[in-house]
Formats: structure tokens, sequence, C-alpha cells
């Protein structure tokens, strides 16, 4: 047999069979990543389109000098920081409550998990019907409850869209960093427990020095993933005030569409795109070398 | 040995795919000598479009295949495939603010050489002027380059009703309708059904296309003018800011809230009583007289915008159907693009809810027993004016919005506004160029 096989294949059959196994994954990868991923770098260099098409730093000089760009960045990382803290405190609050055995605990985290299921689409019309100043469902429950809301028009006032849209993304976020930080809390071992409740250590000590250090891995993927996503937030903020009123939640990708396909600037669309992909990648680096220390430690 | 299977299965495999692939790609082309694809809004006009064609088939056997999309992406769609001269449509439907931006990157085919295969010189005399105008390139006077297939224009809705019990005449003037707003404002504060308080006047003020539609009229009625006669942005001028000045104090009247208004807020104030007056478009009439949408059956009016310093005139907004310049089947195109803007078929699209762009269906008495806002609508249609007519439009109307609604949403004052409005449309008309 090992004679037979001797012979039928050359040694540079062998060399060239585990290539050949990866060629057709390779060649997906370059089709719809690598390919436009580096079409798009050379689109940020052009500015002007076809035949006008020309070589220049244009697109990454004009970002300094866009107001609409930087209040833009501004919205998305006041939109990431204040939406992250929220739905982590929240979050870990309710994997700690949920993770003690209630009555009707399956019940609950069930019902939990409701709002991420939704498309965010569906999420976006929901709540904009809801926060509609005059016909909506809060406004109409805070009436009842005696609240003047003549002032309370939510997604319409330029000081409380932000946090209004911020409201709906912590409303539909917090359950998936329960559910991260819930599997975290489950795969932490019993004994360290229970050597704690020997040594009589309070309630708050075991949670500062036992749970909080061994969760931290999930805490911090719980982290990453919900930043990576928060930083490229579109459809609820499209759906409930696409940007508005005037500027005030405009955030990175709802101008970085708009500048593609309403203004067809797809240079420019393609340099904005670029900083954000590095803030992002600065921002998970941080996550995993906090991670990788963790591990290391 | 295996192996050497494995390989000389794999070779044979992908040629039978290949093959595959190569007698699709043929069978198109065999088949495309009778077919059309033509590309069309999902809403009203592209409906009426796609009954169209399906009657053009029946008539004529040409097979037209119909891809459909929602507003946003249809300019989208249009835009990528006639850069990247695919030829995937004979046909396109577009909004007519579109048309500069087509027309200048020569992505369109001109009309006139079809004409005159034809031994005519142009579309006849029956269209509005104002309509045709829109489809050439430049403005009024260029090469045509599109015909109009839904002649919309803004028309200024009011609650007849309303007006009578406070014996108020219909407003001719931008001031008569402050103040009517703020009289039913006053008297109405229970007068909507259900014992509400009515609103004098609903507006969009959302940044972009909102806030630029429902401002432009009051724009023009003031003496003010997107661009000086050099061609620079001239929003700032005292007439613009004066006339912005105006929309706040109207906005005084409308719904909390209104600086992020958009259609469906404005059409829900207006079907439920709870407001007075605005300015729409002709779409939206047949929804007042739905009983299941409307609690105001036939106690709305529709007229023509009213003035202030110059005479009142509305934004046009119609949909033109054109033929991309790398169609495959020009000349068929052709064809049904007369076939389905002529007189009896526009008739058939104005029966589906369509405004038509032929004088002569405005003026049908069989058509206005249907459609009684018509003779208004003709009117209107007549002294409307079009949005500035630059490729750069999407940007500047979205520089524009965004301005008017801060300044409506009380972020800034009307001249702050218009100042840094006039600098933003400086700016894309300098990278314009």
């Amino acid at each position: 047999m090992w004679r037979l096989r001797r012979q039928i294949f050359s040694s540079r059959d062998e060399r060239a069979l585990p290539y050949l196994l990866v060629a057709p994954t390779v060649a997906v990868l370059v089709a719809l990543s690598i390919y436009p991923l580096i079409y798009s770098i050379r689109v940020s260099f052009q500015t002007g389109v076809g035949q006008r098409a020309a070589w220049s730093l244009g697109n990454f000089a004009r970002l300094a000098s866009d107001r609409f760009f930087l209040d833009a960045l501004g919205h998305t990382l006041v939109y990431a920081l204040v939406a992250l803290t929220f739905e982590f405190l929240l979050g870990l609050g309710l994997a700690v409550l949920l993770n003690e055995k209630l009555r009707g605990r399956n019940f609950f985290r069930a019902l939990l998990l409701v709002p991420m299921m939704l498309p965010p689409v569906v999420v976006g019309v929901v709540w904009r019907l809801m926060l509609n100043p005059n016909f909506g469902a809060i406004n109409g429950t805070l009436k009842g409850a005696g609240v003047n809301t003549s002032q309370l028009t939510w997604t319409a006032s330029p000081k409380l869209a932000l946090a209004s849209v911020i409201m709906v993304d912590i409303w539909q976020w917090t359950p998936f960093m329960f559910l991260v930080l819930l599997a975290g809390l489950q795969a932490i071992p019993q004994e360290p427990y229970e050597a704690a409740v020997i040594d009589g250590s309070s309630r708050w000590q075991t949670f500062r020095h036992i749970t909080l250090p061994l969760l931290k891995p999930a805490i911090l993927i719980a982290l990453l993933l919900r930043t990576m996503d928060l930083l490229r937030v579109f459809d609820q903020i499209f759906i409930l005030t696409e940007g508005g009123p005037g500027f005030a939640t405009e955030t990175i990708s709802l101008y970085i569409y708009r500048t593609a396909f309403r203004f067809s600037d797809f240079g420019y669309a393609a340099a904005m795109s670029f900083v954000l992909l590095i803030l992002t990648n600065i921002i998970s680096l941080l996550y995993i070398r906090l991670l990788q220390r963790q591990e290391s430690a | 040995m295996h192996m050497r299977l494995n390989y000389v299965l794999t070779a044979i495999l992908s040629l039978i795919l290949l093959t595959l692939l190569a007698g699709c790609g043929q069978q198109q082309q065999e088949g495309s000598a009778k077919q059309l694809t033509l590309a069309v809004n999902s809403g009203v006009e592209g409906d009426a479009l796609k009954q169209a064609a399906r009657d053009y088939e029946a008539q004529t056997g040409v097979h037209i295949n119909i891809a459909e999309f929602p507003y946003a992406n249809l300019f989208e769609k249009e835009l990528v495939d006639l850069n990247a001269r695919t030829g995937a449509y004979d046909l396109i439907m577009l909004d007519d603010p579109w048309f500069p931006r087509f027309a200048e990157q020569q992505v369109l085919t001109d009309l006139k050489p079809f004409y005159e295969k034809r031994g005519q010189s142009g579309p006849d005399d029956d269209f509005v002027p104002n309509s045709l105008a829109l489809c050439k390139h430049p403005y009024g006077t260029g090469a045509l380059y599109a015909l109009p297939y839904v002649g919309n224009s803004q028309l200024f809705f009011y609650r007849k009703d309303v007006f009578q019990k406070h014996s108020l005449k219909e407003p001719a003037t931008w001031d008569e309708v402050l103040a009517a707003a703020r009289l039913i404002q006053e008297r109405e504060t229970a007068g909507a059904p259900g014992g509400g308080k009515m609103y004098g006047y609903v507006m969009r003020a959302a940044q972009g296309n909102a806030a630029v539609a429902d401002f432009m009229p009051i724009f023009w009625a003031f003496g003010a003018e997107m661009f000086d006669a050099s061609g620079k942005p001239a929003v700032n001028s005292a007439e613009g800011v004066n006339a912005l000045r105006f929309m706040l104090e109207l906005g005084k009247f409308s719904p909390p809230g209104y600086a992020s208004f958009n259609a469906d807020e404005v059409s829900a104030h207006l079907l439920q009583g709870t407001a007075a007056m605005s300015i729409n478009w002709p779409a939206w009439i047949s929804s007042f007289n739905d009983a299941a949408k409307s609690k105001v059956m036939g106690r709305m009016e529709f007229t023509i915008m009213p003035g202030a310093k110059s005479p009142g005139r509305a934004e046009i907004g119609n949909w033109l159907i054109a033929i991309p310049r790398d169609a495959k089947n020009a000349e068929a195109a052709f064809d049904f693009l007369v076939w389905a803007t002529s007189r009896e078929q526009m008739k058939q699209s104005a029966l589906r809810g369509n405004p038509p762009t032929r004088q002569s269906i405005f003026k049908d008495a069989e058509m206005i027993a249907k459609f009684p806002a018509y003779p208004a609508q003709l009117r209107s249609l007549e002294n409307s004016r079009p949005r500035p007519r630059t490729p750069l439009w999407n940007e500047i109307e979205n520089s524009f919005g965004i301005f008017l609604s801060k300044a409506n949403s009380g972020e800034l004052s009307a001249e702050e506004a218009m100042n840094q409005a006039n600098a933003e449309i400086a700016k894309i008309i300098e990278r314009g160029k």
C-alpha cells in the first residue's frame, strides 16, 4: 500500500495538496473581502468619479474641516459610551439576579431576551410611534399621570433626541449583555464560593473578589462585541430620527450612507469608513490586550 | 488512485457548471429582442406603470421585466447601474430632482433621433410645459432625455368647514395663512374630533427633503432665491432670513415636535382633524375621502400656494421615464415610452391615482368629476417651480434641510441657520467644481 502511494504521488503532489484544498476558501475570501477592501482603499484616495477621477489626499484632508463629520463622530462616541455603560451595568445586575434561584427565573430569562430577538427596524418603528409627542403611548401615559408633556417632544427635541435613541438601544441590547454575562456566571465553578462561605466573607466581598475576576473574560467579550456594534449603529437611528432633528442624532454610519448613496461621493464615504474602522480596531485591541493580560495572569 | 479520480471528477463538474452558466448568458441574449427591463419605484406611481406594462405585454407580446425598489433604493440602484454601464435597464423611472445628475453624467439617451425616425420633431404640445421642461438638460432649453409620467406639484390644503365657521376666506397670502392659523388655534381649543385641540397649521420640518419641500414655497414667495445671478448661494439674503423667520412664526401654530415631522405625522394630523392647514402633494387627496382613514371626509379643500412679495409658486415634483444610454433595447424602449405617456394610457394612470402631465386630461370633464381638485392641480402645476437644477441637489437639499430643522427645533436662530446653511452650500458647490 505504502509503495503504491509512493508510486502514484510524487512528493511534489503531496506538497501541493494543502494549497489546493485551501484554494477555494482563499478564492472566496479574495473575491468577497480582500478585493473590495483594496478597492475601497483605492477609492478613498480618489476624488471625482468616472473619467474625472483623480488621485488625491483630499478626502482625508476634508475630514478635519467637515463639521458634519466631526459632529457625527462626537455623537457616535457619546452614543457608544453612554449606551455601553448602561447596558453593561443593567445587564450585569440582571445576570447576577437571575443567576440566583428565584421563582419564575426561567420565565424572566426568556422574557428578557425578547427585545434582542426583534429586528432593529421593527424596534425603530415601534419606538418611533411610542415616542410621538402627540399620539404616542409614552406621552399619553405621562399625561395620564399628570405630567406636563408639552416640552417632552423626545426625538424632535435637540436636547432629548440623542438621549431618546440611546434609551432605545439600551432597551434592545441590555439583554445581549445579560445573556453573555449569565453564561459567564454559570461557567464559574462552585468551589471558590463554598470556600468563601466557610471563610465567612460578605456577599459584596464574594462578588468583588470571586465573581468579578472570574467573570472578566465574559465581560470583556460582551463589551468588545457591543462596542463594535455601537460604533457602527445604523438601523434604529435611521428609522427613529434619520439623524435629526437637524443633525442631533446623526452618527458616522448614517453620514457615510448618505455620502455614498445619496450624494454618490464614494471616495469620501470610503475615507470616513476607514476612520471608523481604525477607531474600532484601536478600541478592540485595547479590550483584547486586557483579555490576554487576564489570561496570562 | 482515489485522489486522481477526484481531480478528474472536479474538473468535469466545473466544466458542466461553466457550460450551464454560458448557456444562461446566451439564452438571455437570444430572448432580448422581445423583452424590456423596467426599473420602477414601489408606490402608486410605480404600480400604475407596472400595470401599464402588463397591458402592453398583452397587446404587443413584448415581455417586460419589472425591477421594483423603494424610493431611496431606486436612486442608488439607478446611479450605480447607469455609471457602471451594465445596461441592466431599458427604461427607468426617476424623480425629477435626480434628472440633472443623470443628464450631467450623460448616462441617458437623447430622445430626439427616435422622434426624427418617426418623422416627428418631438413630443406633442399637450404636455404641461413645466413638466416637459424638467426633462430637458439644460433645464427647459436643452436636449430631451425623458418624458414626464406623473405630474405632481404641491397644493395648499385647508379645512373648508373650519374656514367657513370662522368666516375666513381662502388664504391668498402667507400673512393671511398666519392670521387664520392664529385665529383657528385660539378658537378651536376643543374643535378636533374627540374634543381635542386643533392646531392652525401642520408642517414637516424634519431635516432633509421634508423641511426643504415645506419651506421652498414660503422662501420663493418672500422673494428669496437659493442662488444669486452669478450662481453663488444666497439663502442668507434678507429675504431668505425673513422667510425662515416667518416659518418659525408659523411653527408656533404647528403641533409640538414638528421639527421631526415627516409625511406620516403630517398625514396623521390632517386625517385625524387635529390641524387645519398644510402644504402637501396631490397623492394625499384620495386618503381624505377614505372613510377607513379619514375623520374629515369631504371637508378638505385644495388650492394653489399663497403668495407674499412674489406670487405663490409650488414646488414641482414629477416622475419621469428615461432610457439609459446603455439600454440594450433602446428602440423597443422608446416605443413603450411613447405608448405609456400617450393620452389614453396616461388617463389610465390617472384613474389609478396619479396626476397626469397632459393638459387635456386635467381638463377632461369626466376626470374632473372623479378628481375635483384637477383644476387647482393644473393651475398649481402651471405656476410651479422646479427645485434648483443642479446635479448637487441631493447634497444641497440635505444640508439646507439640516439647518432648517435646527432652526425649527430651536437650536439656531433664523439668521444663524441661514448663514450656516449658506456656508455649507458654498462648500458643496466649490467641491462640485
